[in-house]
């Protein structure tokens, strides 16, 4: 039986539909038509998703969203995963929004502080991944989607190519609740490789004069790789890897995580860890993890998003990477957060802020960048039930009461003690409590990564096991013993740190076998970019700016 | 392909370390003796023990030579009043002595915060280096990193008898960045880091000759490229001029309107670019005819 | 530009070394060279001079060379750093550096 309300929702897109009319050949739009169909399938009021995240871009359909005013749309509730491009500022700079919902503004961060301080920024929340995704299937489900393909076929069928990302999680809810879902494509062709969104699931689509928008944000030249981050990276080697025989993991995009994968098979292959350690990875596909899959560390490669380049090298390596019939790689992002958050050992990522009781954050008074996916991966899932080795073995360590779970994932920051330009990683309080910030966030400090998840911060002074730590005091102690000459470091006691070390809770570099004097770059197993072509055998094409021959 | 250390990563004295034989060398000037520039001192910019620049004595293969490495990473390798006065007095050295001078080159140049004395040292060391090429005393530049040999060391390195490169090396007078400047974007982007390297990188100065050995990134190979050069010593001469001024006006015709880098490659006999690119050292001479 | 020095207390250095003066670092942006030498006075404390581009650190500067001063036997040597903005990681490690080089010079 169909319900009044249900009714007039279908109803309503069947009228918007309507509207559009002629402009469109079927599902067809021209490009110059974009502007106007945009203004006859958008209602005031409505939830409006603008697909982009830190990798892929709706960016035609965002710059021609742009191109309107107030007077042609308004009172719009934006939801989207990322705020990245210079096109979705200008919707908030013309008062066309009501309200945002988000999970990252990385590159706009600037910007969105701007906003903020201008109070033109009417945030709902800043989300995860995973919360936004959640929420449109609950109380944020999209009334029009504006998303990215690679290409479509005749009949609007897509294919996403090795940039799935997004896309599923916000055509399903949109394209189910009788929302209009609107495709930019890069080619429309009559044979596509795969059905990865079928065509009843496609209301408009347009080939952009352009191909949409892609960042290669997880390419880390080998050559900025500094000495110091490959002692960082010996250092949670043998003192977490090895220790824990993390078999399933997450790294972040950072350059001492880099530096680990460039040490797996060099350093790691001497200390007998092939095999033991680093088999199954939830990461994008990052060039620097070639040198460790040619060696045949991995096993199996699931990933959040595609990365520039990588697109020969993976189909030549269908047997790591989730690939299509046809070869191309396949990844999905809300898929990739579930299986960060359940499904491995260890999240391992660098922060730019943590303060005396291991709380995160990336905001600065400047800058608001959200969260991204890093507190999906960087916190305990209580609702864990399955085992591992090192699931247990850390949670036998955090001496777990009764009522709670007997295992825990390890939970790492990987940090310097200072950030470039001599500002300290370490501060008694994070930039984040500022007060104009929480208001704008109904209250909320936004902390990546909470210190109560945390299992251990390393740093070049050594590792602190802050789930050890049986009281707040002691974390803070632990803390300050690998804070080096920060000013949080300076307060340390030399009694209270030898006692942590006796314990076990704060290890120095060479109480996890490590000599500073051997962490030189030339373990890494390749030094630069044209060594990972060549570890690749010529399959990886990295992105121009990385390419000096 | 793992657990080399690289020599273009390598600090000037590391450099020298992993060059000369075990123990022989003996530093010329050594820090302790603290000659800093007293002009960096006054502008309130870090100084050096050493001014950017390492010399010493030392042994090759047994062979004695005189050696310099110039540190890239101290002010870019640019020459200043001791930098300069220290190469002047070690190619003079050689001169008198008759000991090949062999010089591990990273700079850009004269030091602009002491600029007429930097040109000066500069001027003077290119007349020792003449000195001992008219005593047949071999000089040998040794350009292997991307600060390379620019400015007024790019000259000074092409006066030497001959050139050692790697493909990370790059020799040429202005740099990209100022080239850019003078022309625009449109005639040479500096940013495009492919084409800097196939306009004045080690490979591409291999092709064309203005490069004596194309070596690998090690300091072994480099240590081979230069043990090739140590007996030699090519004589200027009034005919060797007019020989190479005609080569060069066969380059420029053949090259001077062409704006494809590939063009040169494939000009100099290259005739599978992607190889070649990926390709090092000998292995790179191997895909290429070198035309003379 | 900053400047100053201050002597820790340190065990005496051993009676024999392999070199009597050590350089570990470059002077870079970021980077700093350490000379260490023997012969400083008195043969219980490490001198050192110190020379930054970076001016308003002092006090993690002599907590890292203070802690160099007590983990390791430098009593009788002379530290002089040229700094160029160098993190106090890499001033432990090339002080570091420079004293196994100093024991056990070039391997």
């Amino acid at each position: 039986m169909i319900t009044a309300k249900t009714a007039k929702r279908r109803e309503n897109k069947t009228e918007r539909i309507a509207r559009v009319g002629k402009l469109a050949r079927g599902k067809f739009v021209a490009p110059e038509k974009v502007p106007e169909v945009l203004r006859r399938i958008v209602e005031p009021g409505d939830i409006l998703c603008l697909e982009g995240d830190n990798q892929k871009q709706a960016d035609f359909l965002a710059n021609q969203l742009a191109t309107l005013g107030k007077k042609d749309l308004r009172d719009i509730h934006l939801v989207m995963s990322c705020i990245t491009l210079p096109a979705h500022i200008e919707l908030f700079r013309k008062g066309m929004i009501k309200q945002v919902d988000f999970c990252y503004a990385g590159p706009q961060g600037t910007a969105v502080a701007d906003l903020v301080k201008a109070k033109k920024f009417p945030v709902g929340a800043i989300h995860t991944y995973n919360e936004l995704f959640a929420r449109f299937y609950v109380d944020l489900t999209p009334r029009v989607a504006l998303v990215a393909a690679a290409q479509a076929d005749r009949k609007g069928n897509l294919y996403l190519a090795a940039n799935t990302e997004d896309t599923p999680a916000v055509v399903e809810p949109t394209a189910f609740s009788d929302g209009i879902v609107f495709a930019q494509v890069n080619e429309i062709v009559d044979r596509i490789p795969h059905i990865d969104i079928p065509a009843d699931q496609v209301d408009f689509i347009v080939q952009a004069p352009y191909p949409m928008h892609l960042q290669a944000l997880f390419t880390r030249d080998p050559a900025a790789i500094t000495e110091v981050q490959v002692l960082m990276a010996m250092v949670a080697l043998r003192g977490i890897y090895e220790k824990y025989e993390v078999q399933s993991l997450n790294h972040g995009v950072g350059f001492n995580t880099a530096a680990i994968e460039l040490l797996l098979p060099t350093y790691g292959e001497r200390l007998g860890l092939k095999g033991k350690i680093c088999k199954h990875w939830v990461v994008n596909p990052l060039p620097t993890m070639i040198p460790a899959i040619e060696t045949g560390w991995v096993e199996s490669v699931f990933a959040f998003g595609g990365e520039v380049g990588m697109e020969r090298y993976t189909a030549a390596r269908s047997d790591v990477f989730f690939t299509g019939r046809d070869g191309g790689f396949h990844s999905n992002r809300p898929m990739g957060q579930l299986a960060g958050l359940y499904g491995i050992d260890m999240f391992i990522g660098a922060s730019l802020q943590i303060d005396i009781n291991g709380n995160s954050s990336t905001v600065s008074k400047n800058r608001i960048t959200g969260y991204g996916g890093a507190p999906n991966m960087g916190c305990q899932p209580t609702g864990r039930r399955h085992p591992s080795k090192s699931w247990l073995k850390a949670g036998a360590e955090a001496n777990p009461g009764p009522g709670t779970s007997p295992g825990r994932k390890l939970v790492v920051q990987m940090v310097e003690t200072f950030q470039a330009g001599r500002v300290p990683t370490f501060v008694e309080e994070l930039d984040a409590h500022e007060p104009s910030i929480r208001k704008a966030l109904h209250g909320v400090t936004p902390v990546m990564i909470y210190g109560d998840d945390v299992t251990h911060i390393v740093t070049e002074e050594g590792i602190a096991n802050l789930a050890a730590c049986r009281s707040v005091a002691e974390r803070q102690a632990a803390i300050r013993a690998v804070a080096g000459y920060t000013p949080v470091g300076l307060k340390r006691k030399k009694r209270e740190t030898e006692d942590l070390r006796a314990r076990g809770i704060v290890q120095l570099p060479e109480d996890v076998g490590v000599r500073p004097s051997e962490a030189s770059r030339s373990l890494l197993a390749t030094q630069d970019i044209k060594g990972l072509v060549r570890w690749s055998n010529g399959l990886y094409d990295p992105p121009s700016q990385f390419v000096d021959w | 392909m793992t657990g080399a250390i690289l020599f273009h990563e390598q600090t000037a004295r590391q450099r020298i370390a992993s060059l000369v034989d075990l123990h022989s060398f003996a530093e010329l000037l050594p820090p302790p003796e603290r000659l800093t520039s007293p002009y960096l001192a006054q502008l309130g910019i870090p100084v050096s023990f050493d001014d950017g620049v390492v010399i010493g004595r030392a042994r090759i293969g047994g062979k004695k030579i005189y050696l310099a490495a110039q540190v890239g990473q101290f002010v870019g390798g640019a020459v200043g009043e001791i930098h300069g006065a220290k190469l002047t007095g070690l190619f003079k050295a050689a001169a008198r002595d008759k000991v090949p001078c062999v010089l591990i080159v990273e700079s850009g140049g004269v030091r602009l915060h002491e600029g007429s004395s930097g040109e000066i040292a500069i001027a003077e060391t290119m007349r020792a280096i003449f000195e001992c090429r008219a005593l047949k005393v071999p000089t040998i530049a040794v350009i292997a990193t991307d600060i390379g040999a620019y400015g007024g060391i790019g000259i000074l390195s092409t006066c030497c008898d001959f050139r050692v490169m790697t493909e990370h090396g790059r020799l040429g007078i202005s740099g990209p960045i100022v080239i850019e400047k003078w022309m625009g974007k449109k005639a040479y982007d500096s940013a495009n880091r492919a084409l800097v390297w196939k306009t004045s990188g080690g490979k591409t100065k291999y092709l064309l000759g203005d490069a004596d050995a194309l070596v690998h990134d090690t300091a072994d190979a480099v240590r081979d490229g230069i043990s090739k050069f140590l007996g030699k010593s090519s004589a200027v001469s009034l005919a060797s001029i007019k020989a190479r001024q005609k080569e060069l006006e066969k380059r420029l015709k053949k090259f001077g309107a062409t704006s494809e880098p590939d063009a040169v490659w494939k000009g100099m006999g290259v005739r599978d670019i992607e190889a070649a690119s990926l390709a090092s050292g000998p292995e790179f001479a191997a895909l290429a005819k070198r035309g003379k | 530009m900053e400047k100053f020095a201050k002597a820790f207390p340190s065990k005496p250095l051993p009676s024999k070394t392999a070199k009597p003066w050590a350089l570990a670092g470059v002077v870079g942006s970021g980077n700093l060279e350490v000379l260490l030498e023997r012969g400083g006075k008195p043969s219980n404390a490490m001198e050192c001079h110190v020379e930054t581009s970076i001016p308003g650190y002092k006090a993690a500067w002599l907590a890292a060379l203070s802690d160099f001063a007590h983990h390791y036997a430098a009593g009788g040597t002379k530290v002089t750093i040229n700094d160029q903005g160098a993190p106090p990681v890499l001033v432990t490690l090339r002080l570091r550096q420079a004293y196994d080089h100093l024991i056990k010079g070039d391997k």
